[in-house]
């Protein structure tokens, strides 16, 4: 058996360590060591490698546009989640709680504001970052099918932007809507039953209203979130970010 | 990013004797950086991500406490706005649109995804990785700059230049 003696009092003297070592999985090492298991030993920064090529710091050549891209979608989650507790999906209230947002609620505009802001910003970000990838070669072997994730995060982009477009039920959002979706029917054969799927209906009303904010609330942010943990996972399987060959 | 490698450089271990065990031929001159150019991701890139994100943040609420979202009337299903436009990275679609349902509706949308999903797949020369602009890849850029111009110049005759009706106005 276990000779050691456990004494509460030196349990009570080592408390902070121990909480301290249980909580980041750390013991004390080099201050490189140290460094490392920032990194490895936390869930959230594991998609990091513990070491970078010094090549993907430099700002010049990834203008950080799609880390900027990602930090958009984390304010748009956040915003998202704050404005959904003053939201109705109904077209009799939808447009009163927009009213509500800017007339009643604390910070209710500024709230709307960020949103609306950061999902226009994404949007172009996320474009800007492909012309990033395509103007450097980094789409090419073996990143090739982290730019096929990519065109499909830059889809749902779109649609989490098209969707959220109509539920502010204004004037704006109802014309652009129909003209989307006017846009979707001119397919061959199928158009218009793809419209009708949208719109759960013939035209832009209440089913369409509720589709548009079950998939902008529920699905797409969904599909996004593993879209981008399988992009940023590829990055490091990849290699990490491209760089030119070293001379 | 000098600052970043100087921390860098693997430091004499006090407690270690170095001597010279071996000189081997390699590509490059390892002076003054750790192996591979590579540096410790905290806290050199872990800093700059989170000094960005404050940056984002930042932006975002200046432009936020500066200018309001549109809000229009409520919608109302027998009223149309004139013009009608679509968000505005649809509009360079609903231009097309305006000229061929079948153009602008199907076969543009449709060549546009088709042709990024299979661009890696159709490009295959190894030639300009990790160079921006690079001199090996003149057409490909050149074509790619046609698309993102194109793009562009739609969005911009769409949402400025097209007034009442669709036609062709100055956008004061």
């Amino acid at each position: 058996m276990n000779d050691a003696t456990y004494s509460v009092k030196d349990a009570i003297k080592q408390l902070p360590t121990n909480i301290k070592q249980s909580f980041t999985r750390r013991e004390a090492g080099t201050a490189e060591q140290e460094q490392a298991a920032t990194v490895f030993g936390n869930l959230f920064l594991h998609l990091h490698p513990v070491r970078v090529h010094a090549n993907a710091l430099r700002p010049s050549y990834t203008m950080g546009l799609g880390l900027i891209s990602f930090f958009l979608f984390l304010i748009l989650v956040v915003s998202g989640i704050l404005v959904m507790f003053y939201y109705t999906p109904s077209t009799e209230l939808a447009y009163r709680n927009m009213k509500d947002l800017e007339f009643a609620v604390s910070f209710g505009i500024v709230l709307r504001n960020i949103h609306r802001w950061s999902a226009h910003a994404m949007v172009a970000m996320v474009f800007l970052h492909m012309c990033r990838v395509f103007y450097t070669g980094a789409y090419k072997a073996p990143r090739e099918f982290n730019w096929v994730i990519g065109v499909c995060l830059l889809l749902v982009t779109l649609f989490l932007s098209f969707t959220g477009y109509l539920l502010p039920w204004d004037q704006l959002a109802f014309w652009a809507v129909t003209v989307g979706s006017n846009i979707a029917s001119y397919m061959p054969w199928i158009g218009d039953k793809i419209r009708f799927l949208m719109l759960g209906g013939n035209e832009v009303g209440q089913m369409a209203l509720l589709r548009f904010y079950v998939m902008h609330v529920a699905l797409l942010p969904l599909v996004a979130v593993v879209l981008v943990g399988v992009h940023f996972w590829r990055i490091r399987k990849d290699g990490g970010l491209s760089r030119p060959t070293e001379e | 990013m000098q600052l970043a490698r100087k921390e860098e450089i693997f430091a004499k271990d006090g407690n270690k004797t170095y001597s010279l065990m071996a000189i081997v031929e390699g590509e490059s001159l390892h002076v003054e950086r750790g192996p591979e150019n590579t540096v410790q991701t905290w806290p050199h890139l872990m800093v700059r991500e989170l000094l960005l994100f404050l940056v984002v943040l930042l932006a975002i609420l200046g432009v936020s406490l500066l200018f309001n979202a549109p809000l229009e009337e409520a919608a109302n299903p027998l009223h149309s706005t004139n013009p009608a436009k679509a968000p505005w990275y649809f509009v360079g679609i609903q231009e097309l649109v305006s000229y061929s349902a079948f153009l602008g509706g199907i076969l543009v949308p449709a060549a546009i995804v088709v042709g990024l999903l299979l661009l890696p797949y159709l490009d295959r020369s190894p030639k300009g990785i990790g160079v921006w602009f690079s001199a090996d890849r003149k057409l490909a850029n050149t074509l790619f700059t046609v698309f993102v111009v194109a793009m562009v110049v739609l969005i911009f005759i769409g949402q400025f230049l097209r007034g009442p009706n669709w036609i062709i106005r100055w956008p004061w």
